[in-house]
């Protein structure tokens, strides 16, 4: 196989979270991105889902180069992209053509585009920096057309409007227009349909997964929707990968994943995800706590522990590693290794039956 | 629910047989520049005692709207019209829009409370969490202590540990945290009615489904009546035991939960059931609605939806559809709701696979 488009290796992203101003020791550190590895071919989807703090977005963000990982690396068709960026060692690929190759598309349409500009001034702009070659008249026959392209007929109509002119649908639409043409290689597409209503999300997915098509480009889709990770990575012939608390627990191709989820925490996802069904029985979330622990104080061990219902003793002791169940389904959990030590050990058991008041400390509950 | 004879006549399909609420020729209307921009057209509506109904629209479809009327909380220069009843168990009945100020606000928070999206902007962020359980309480001359002491059990009902809690700033709790002292809150001054407006959107999903989860016991424990209003079909479909669904500021269909989504007589029900990326239908069968919803100062004549309706005729551009009866306490505002069935079909296996087994194999195919 050819070279991965973008090749993350033992990514690890560390923050130290602010300190008081009279307090002295050693910072409290976050880990958003905890070793994870994770390769991003040509025309690729790559859908990471999670509950929000889990690091999916700082992950996307490593890999699009937003984000300067603090350990591991970082790879654009074999260029180290920090090294291009500090211009250090033989640089083959030039920083600024790997950050134009790798866009981003925001949640929130609204506030990505400048309310003082006209669609026409908020499109050119990119051209006018990459391809001062063009003349006006090209530059607005390239806006025209594209818009054209994602359904925003007729274009000089939209082109003369305001943002706040403009639908929720549309303004997405119009930030990936501004992110495709720049001629990318990967779009990182963080929430990038969440605001929208559920009505329309489908389409936003549909159009997407058509430009795809046309422009060869790559996806990195980050969402908390596991239907809607599987719609956009499944008909692209792409990957989900799930994040829980920095590290990346199971990962496969997308069906297989919706299918035969491993991790108990692809389950909890999956029972999360509506899907109309009349005569589901409503049980509660198969997890001991509703709420996500503190990222700057993970649980040891497995970091899933202290709310996975399958938790047993070992799972405190030891953070598994991942395991290969089939060609490109990995996943990080003892169940799936027949002979560990978990099956021998004691399960684990809440003091109270409350999920509010676990077994542990207040830490367990903060923010995140 | 409804009345035991199905009747073509219209006006006696939103009908229930113990309303809490009644919304009768609920109307809102906005003068603007542009021309008279009507946000609510022609609303009837019962809330049945004890029930969790859902309200479902897209966005600009007059759903928070609605709420608002049913508490006549209508913002200026908005005008409503029409009328809501309020009937509590064992005193009279309450004509809402007669109300004065200080009944109102009494209604407002004793008898039928709100929660809107958005947690952190209905906190003060200032105020600790306690502060507000007992100004809330002291503004309506309720005794704090006793006060507090429900509200640790509703904190406590849902999943969170009181102490905590009331001990903290807003900005220190989750997002998730923050929406449910504030259904705590709502709740502290025992009112029969909860009214919600998209309260979980800007959650995670899990976090959504777990306080539907939550939603669903209070109601037991508490004997709650729930509004939930919201443009997720789908998450409100788990919860609900009807659904109403609003088009273009009417409202369009209204059934039992399973009945709507097992048989929705009205095609925009119908494509926005499949609209849904659902994680059980075939991929190939999600498909995205045509077309868009109208500008509230230009709504179509006749039935609103026809410029997008696959089935619609001469009859649809001229005359506004009534309601009618599909089955029983099932009813639609749709002149060719008998066609709808055929013209929209659903995403094939949804029902019936989903049924058959309980769920446990997934639709075979795929790609």
């Amino acid at each position: 196989m050819s070279e991965p488009l973008i090749s993350l290796e033992d990514v690890e992203v560390h923050f130290e979270a602010s300190q008081g101003l009279f307090e002295f020791g050693a910072p409290d550190v976050v880990r958003a991105v905890d070793g994870i590895s994770l390769d991003i071919e040509e025309r690729d989807v790559v859908a990471l889902v999670g509950e929000s703090g889990c690091g999916k977005t700082t992950l996307g963000k490593t890999a699009i180069g937003l984000q300067r990982p603090t350990a591991g690396s970082v790879r654009y068709r074999g260029q180290d992209v920090w090294d291009a960026k500090d211009d250090v060692g033989d640089v083959e690929i030039p920083h600024e053509e790997i950050r134009r190759s790798l866009q981003i598309i925001h949640q929130d349409p609204g506030s990505a585009l400048n309310p003082n500009r006209r669609i026409r001034k908020i499109l050119e702009a990119p051209l006018k920096k990459w391809q001062p070659q063009l003349s006006a008249g090209d530059r607005r026959r390239e806006v025209y057309g594209m818009l054209e392209r994602v359904g925003m007929a007729p274009a000089d109509d939209y082109a003369s409007r305001y943002p706040h002119q403009l639908s929720g649908g549309e303004k997405q639409r119009v930030a990936l227009v501004r992110s495709l043409l720049m001629d990318p290689d990967l779009i990182l597409a963080d929430e990038a349909i969440s605001a929208l209503d559920v009505s329309l999300r489908v389409e936003m997915m549909d159009l997407m997964l058509d430009l795809q098509e046309q422009f060869d480009t790559s996806f990195v889709f980050v969402s908390h929707d596991l239907s809607n990770a599987r719609y956009l990575a499944a008909h692209s012939g792409g990957k989900i990968g799930v994040m829980y608390l920095g590290q990346l627990v199971e990962v496969g191709p997308a069906e297989e994943i919706i299918r035969n989820p491993k991790h108990p925490y692809t389950k909890v996802l999956k029972w999360a995800t509506p899907d109309l069904r009349v005569d589901k029985e409503s049980e509660g979330p198969p997890v001991r706590k509703v709420d996500i622990p503190d990222p700057e104080n993970p649980p040891a061990g497995c970091r899933f522990h202290t709310r996975c219902p399958e938790a047993r003793e070992a799972c405190t002791r030891e953070n598994p590693s991942k395991i290969t169940i089939s060609p490109g389904h990995e996943v990080a959990c003892f169940l799936e290794v027949d002979d560990h030590e978990y099956w021998e050990s004691p399960e684990l058991v809440d003091n109270d039956d409350d999920r509010s008041t676990g077994d542990t400390t207040a830490a367990e509950f903060s923010a995140d | 629910m409804s009345s035991q004879t199905p009747t073509t006549h219209g006006d006696e399909l939103y009908l229930t047989d113990d309303p809490i609420i009644e919304m009768r020729d609920a109307e809102v209307v906005f003068e603007m520049d542009r021309g008279v921009s009507r946000v609510l057209d022609n609303v009837n509506l019962d809330v049945e005692r004890g029930e969790i109904l859902g309200i479902v629209g897209e966005s600009g479809s007059g759903k928070s709207m609605l709420a608002s009327a049913m508490l006549d909380a209508v913002v200026d220069p908005g005008v409503l019209s029409g009328s809501v009843t309020y009937r509590p168990e064992g005193r009279d009945p309450v004509d809402v829009l007669e109300l004065d100020k200080r009944e109102l606000k009494r209604l407002r928070w004793e008898d039928i409370s709100m929660v809107f999206q958005g947690a952190m902007s209905s906190f003060n962020p200032t105020m600790g969490v306690r502060e507000h359980f007992v100004e809330t309480l002291e503004a309506h001359d309720a005794d704090v202590d006793v006060g507090l002491s429900r509200a640790r059990e509703l904190l406590a009902d849902l999943y969170l540990e009181p102490d905590r809690v009331l001990g903290s700033y807003p900005h220190e709790l989750s997002g998730g945290m923050q929406q449910r002292a504030l259904i705590a809150l709502s709740l502290v001054l025992e009112p029969d009615v909860l009214v919600m407006d998209e309260p979980t959107a800007a959650l995670d999903l899990l976090m959504q489904r777990s306080i539907l989860n939550l939603l669903e016991k209070l109601r037991d424990k508490y004997d709650l009546t729930m509004v939930f209003i919201t443009h997720d079909l789908p998450l409100v479909a788990e919860l609900a035991d009807r659904l109403a669904v609003m088009y273009a500021f009417e409202l369009v269909e209204i059934g039992p939960t399973a009945e709507i989504l097992e048989s929705a007589a009205h095609p925009y029900t119908r494509a926005l059931l499949n609209a849904t990326p659902n994680i059980e239908a075939d991929l190939s069968e999600m498909r995205a609605i045509e077309g868009s919803a109208p500008d509230p100062v230009d709504v179509p004549a006749g039935c609103s939806y026809h410029p997008r309706c696959p089935i619609a005729t001469d009859n649809c551009i001229d005359v506004d559809p009534e309601y009618r009866s599909v089955s029983g306490d099932h009813g639609v505002a749709c002149h060719h709701y008998e066609e709808a069935a055929d013209a929209v079909p659903f995403a094939g296996e949804r029902i019936n696979e989903a049924s058959a087994d309980g769920g446990a194999t997934i639709g075979k195919g795929g790609d």
